[in-house]
């Protein structure tokens, strides 16, 4: 049985508008999407802003209450559990946040932010081994055991990463996702906490939903990578077949837009024209296809599944897989 | 004559009675029609270098107890305020991070671009040369976009509106400021072949200001890496991504992840930046060098050039 598994989950956000707050449209953040988690597992979920990540990563822990679908943790559903079921189990999963500044809360010591989650929980039964623990946890991170007595504006972005994750740790889950850890950290920090988190991952045997817009940081630290667009899922694989041989081509143009510091490997850069287009009104299809390089008369008719098109290769594409299409060989786009 | 050359800049802001330096000793030139890239984290000055080529970090809380910066060969730190204004836009304009935080919001997008011709072009103000600079940083539609406001528009399209803008005075420097720092990466992607194909087909000189090494070695012809407030190499863009000698540099690239590479662990530089006003002594990159030697933390090393063109602020440069 896998850690975690999401079955066909929908999360759609009403458009109110007028006088009696109508509903006039929704906005698909999240549609149809299904996924596993194994234990000791790094699942890394990528895509553009408004593409539904973030959402997905919240619904899964219940922040937000999901329109349709399951989450099956170890086999339990969470979308029907009542709030105080839910706190119990909560202790199996957590999340890190995006922004290190914004979610400490600034009034209350680094021991007491930690020491809050061991408290709901009960996991220490007197004092002297609450604070055990969070000194423990705290060098765990890698940072100084006195810091527990320190507020969150004494310490820099990268710290207070650390104390999210220990925070995070405390309640020692099962599954953390992590929605966007890295994107707020300075280059030479943003690999210390790379590392952490794998360093984390192996000691504890954790699994890692890791929510990132940037491939390179997803590739280098997941074992299966899942591409979003538009709320659906367009591609999943393993990480390093995703990056060496992409079927879908949202995945190509993504692949080929990553900033690339060596400037002798001329990787050949596919221009998608355009933006994501808005969710409440997605075109018709397949939700790429106005911006795909290579769209048929089909594309903009009938909505492409996700197949899987080699062992463990998924992708959601009519082309992905057929000879002579977008398929195995470098991006190339075959005229727009 | 270069176009730009900063000399020795120094810039302190007043805080109490302290004076924090966030800019100390800062030279580079640039010549008409080339792009210099300045590279390097949060807080170490590279904003604040750009924001000064045209006066616009306000003074006080901002000193400059020492430097020039000639642009076209007037000093702008001596300059008054009409002459400031003249080359505001006349000569070097700016892009900056946030497109949306930069335009107004209760302005229709034409005629904000027109705000700009009436200044500097005053007979050119007109729908037609909106359109054709809309045209130029390609807007499509650009007839219908012109009476847009700015929340009509996705992120990039606000950019690309900053960039007509940034362009309708036909400056000969234009400064962009982490230009994509705000947008997804298929948008950065447009963006910077954006700004590539300006350069080709304007002619103009670009500084561009960015902490993200990768989307530099297309468009640069030269980089300046910065360190808590100065220089610590400088060389041609190509010689230095292929070779870059300071130890900050070497890590700097050393801990991004690159895709497909398998690599089990990044190269994470220890530490953190150092904060203005907690400057480590002699070199400032000592606490978190992997090669630092006994004496990087009492003697300050110079910026030399150690090849032409390429300069070193580390004396143990050969050792790697």
């Amino acid at each position: 049985m896998s850690l975690l598994e999401v079955k066909n989950l929908k999360v759609h956000f009403p458009v109110k508008h007028g006088l009696f707050s109508r509903v006039k449209a929704h906005v698909k953040a999240v549609d149809d999407v299904s996924l596993t988690v194994e234990s000791g597992e790094t699942v890394g979920l990528v895509g553009e802003s408004g593409c539904g990540k973030t959402t997905l990563g919240r619904a899964i822990i219940r922040l937000l209450d999901p329109t349709a679908g399951q989450v099956l943790f170890n086999g339990e559903d969470i979308t029907r559990l009542t709030q105080s079921e839910l706190r119990s189990r909560r202790r199996q999963f957590q999340m890190i946040f995006q922004d290190p500044y914004g979610s400490l809360n600034p009034r209350m010591t680094i021991g007491q932010i930690i020491g809050e989650a061991i408290d709901i929980h009960n996991l220490a039964p007197n004092p002297t081994a609450r604070r055990e623990r969070i000194s423990n946890l705290l060098k765990d991170v890698g940072l100084d055991a006195r810091y527990a007595d320190r507020y969150p504006h004494e310490f820099s972005g990268g710290q207070r990463q650390r104390i999210g994750i220990a925070r995070a740790l405390a309640v020692e889950p099962k599954l953390i996702v992590c929605d966007e850890p890295v994107s707020a950290l300075d280059v030479s920090v943003q690999a210390q906490i790379i590392n952490l988190l794998m360093d984390i991952q192996r000691e504890h045997k954790l699994s890692y939903l890791f929510i990132a817009h940037d491939l390179a940081v997803v590739e280098h630290i997941s074992h299966r990578v899942m591409v979003m667009y538009l709320g659906h899922v367009v591609e999943s694989a393993p990480s390093k077949t995703i990056c060496r041989n992409p079927l879908h081509p949202y995945t190509q143009a993504l692949i080929s837009a990553v900033p690339e510091v060596d400037p002798d490997s001329k990787r050949k850069r596919i221009l998608l024209p355009g933006d994501v287009p808005s969710p409440i009104n997605p075109p018709s299809g397949c939700p790429f296809h106005p911006r795909c390089p290579i769209a048929e008369a089909r594309c903009k008719t009938e909505v492409p599944a996700l197949r899987e098109i080699k062992p463990g290769h998924w992708a959601a594409c009519h082309l992905a897989g057929e000879s002579g299409a977008s398929g195995a060989k470098a991006p190339g786009p075959a005229g727009a | 004559m270069p176009l730009l050359e900063i000399k020795n800049l120094k810039l302190d802001f007043k805080q109490g009675d302290k004076m924090l330096r966030a800019v100390d000793g800062v030279s580079f030139s640039m010549e008409a029609g080339e792009t210099v890239c300045l590279v390097g984290e949060s807080g170490c000055g590279k904003s604040v270098t750009a924001l000064s080529i045209a006066r616009l970090v306000p003074t006080p809380p901002a000193i400059y107890p020492e430097g020039e910066i000639l642009l076209n060969g007037s000093d702008v730190l001596k300059m008054g305020k009409k002459e400031l204004r003249s080359i505001r836009g006349g000569i070097v304009s700016y892009i900056f991070q946030d497109p949306s935080a930069s335009l107004n919001p209760v302005f229709r997008v034409g005629n904000q671009i027109k705000e700009s011709l009436k200044l500097h072009r005053p007979q050119a103000a007109t729908d037609d040369e909106v359109i054709r600079l809309l045209k130029l940083v390609g807007i499509p539609a650009p007839e219908s976009r012109i009476r847009d406001y700015p929340h009509q528009m996705s992120g990039g399209m606000q950019q690309r509106v900053m960039i007509a803008m940034a362009l309708a005075s036909e400056p000969k420097l234009l400064v962009a400021d982490e230009p994509t720092t705000a947008l997804d990466v298929t948008i950065q992607a447009q963006i910077m072949e954006l700004l590539l194909d300006l350069k080709k087909r304007l002619g103009m000189s670009i500084l561009l200001i960015t902490h993200n090494l990768g989307i530099v070695g297309d468009i640069a012809d030269r980089l300046a890496v910065m360190y808590a407030g100065q220089i610590v190499e400088m060389a041609p863009a190509n010689q230095m991504l292929k070779r870059p000698l300071h130890p900050y540099t070497r890590s700097l690239m050393g801990s991004v992840p690159k895709l497909g590479h398998e690599l089990e662990r990044l190269n994470a530089i220890p530490g953190n930046v150092p904060s203005i006003g907690f400057m480590p002594t002699g070199c400032r990159f000592h606490p978190r060098c992997p090669m630092a030697k006994s004496d990087c933390s009492q003697k300050v090393p110079e910026l030399v050039q150690v090849e032409p063109g390429h300069w070193v602020r580390c004396p143990y440069w050969s050792e790697s």
